[in-house]
């Protein structure tokens, strides 16, 4: 049964294939997007916790996004 | 109103959004999967491969609706100045290029049991071929160039060029004598196709949009936090 299902009566290697590339490009785009905004995420909290007192102060006041990314980075370290 | 799209707004619902998505995702993708892959039919002409439709046809709708949205933002931006709406060009366009390339692909995969070849240069898989370069074209300006006005005109350009590709697309089954079969999903009129490959064809479909605004939400929040990036510097 389950070498039937693999063959799809003589069309599986093009199914497999079909659903194979779709899946691994889908995954690379996605680890890739995932990546790319994790490193922008460190990037702004490097930058967020070199500022001053004041100004760190200022920022987290003015922006949620700073204030999110905070608590996000807290929550993972 | 206005207030609510700010961009701190836009990046706490945005934040919301992938959550709820992440966690709906795979128990969708499962469904998806299981209908298409065991409980669908197989084609009575087509036999099984008829199942790489159901990769093959959502992965087409969304690479042309991409293009079709793009462009639409494109003329909008051109019009009232929104610069908003290049962010979101700049989240999009890359989703369409993977969707054209997989339609493109899975097509070529699909065409060799089907006709008996990979590739021909019929109307409908040229035109195809055209938009993938368009998309190309369209990202590579957004790499290539630094300056954000010159961007947006010569994006703005290539989609509004582009766009003329999306009607031929369309057409091009009923226009030319191609390999590539006429519509069977009409959204006036009766479609002709089965209920039982309709429901596994639109369970991938909702699988695939799940995933393209996914990603469009993590790349455009990567926008977001590239703006705020340059803003921190000013204090």
């Amino acid at each position: 049964m389950i070498t039937e299902f693999i063959s799809m009566n003589g069309y599986g290697l093009y199914i497999w294939l079909s659903f194979g590339i779709t899946f691994i490009s889908c995954a690379t785009v996605y680890y890739k997007t995932k990546k790319t905004l994790k490193k922008y995420e460190k990037e702004f909290l490097v930058e967020l916790e070199a500022l001053s007192v004041e100004e760190k102060d200022k920022a987290l006041k003015t922006s949620k996004v700073a204030q999110n990314i905070l608590a996000t980075n807290s929550e993972i370290n | 109103m206005f207030k609510f799209f700010s961009s701190s707004n836009l990046y706490l619902l945005i934040q919301k959004l992938i959550k709820f998505i992440n966690s709906i995702f795979f128990l969708v993708l499962i469904v998806g999967l299981t209908f298409s892959l065991i409980l669908s039919p197989p084609d009575y002409i087509q036999g099984d491969s008829v199942r790489i439709m159901y990769v093959h046809v959502p992965s087409a709708w969304i690479g042309l609706a991409c293009f079709s949205f793009i462009t639409l933002l494109s003329v909008l931006n051109f019009i009232f100045k929104i610069k908003n709406f290049y962010f979101i060009n700049k989240s999009i366009a890359p989703i369409g290029l993977l969707f054209t390339c997989l339609a493109i692909v899975t097509g070529s995969l699909w065409g060799q049991p089907t006709w008996g070849t990979w590739w021909a240069w019929d109307a409908r898989l040229t035109s195809m071929l055209v938009l993938m370069l368009f998309y190309f074209l369209y990202i590579l300006v957004f790499k290539l160039i630094k300056d954000e006005n010159l961007v947006v005109k010569i994006s703005s350009i290539i989609a509004i060029i582009g766009s003329i590709n999306l009607p031929i697309i369309k057409y091009s089954v009923e226009w030319w004598s191609t390999l590539h079969q006429p519509a069977s999903i009409k959204i006036t009129g009766s479609s002709a196709i089965h209920s039982t490959m309709l429901l596994p064809l639109m369970a991938m479909l909702f699988v695939f949009l799940l995933y393209a605004a996914l990603i469009f939400l993590m790349k455009y929040k990567t926008e977001i936090i590239r703006i705020k990036k340059k803003n921190i510097k000013r204090l």
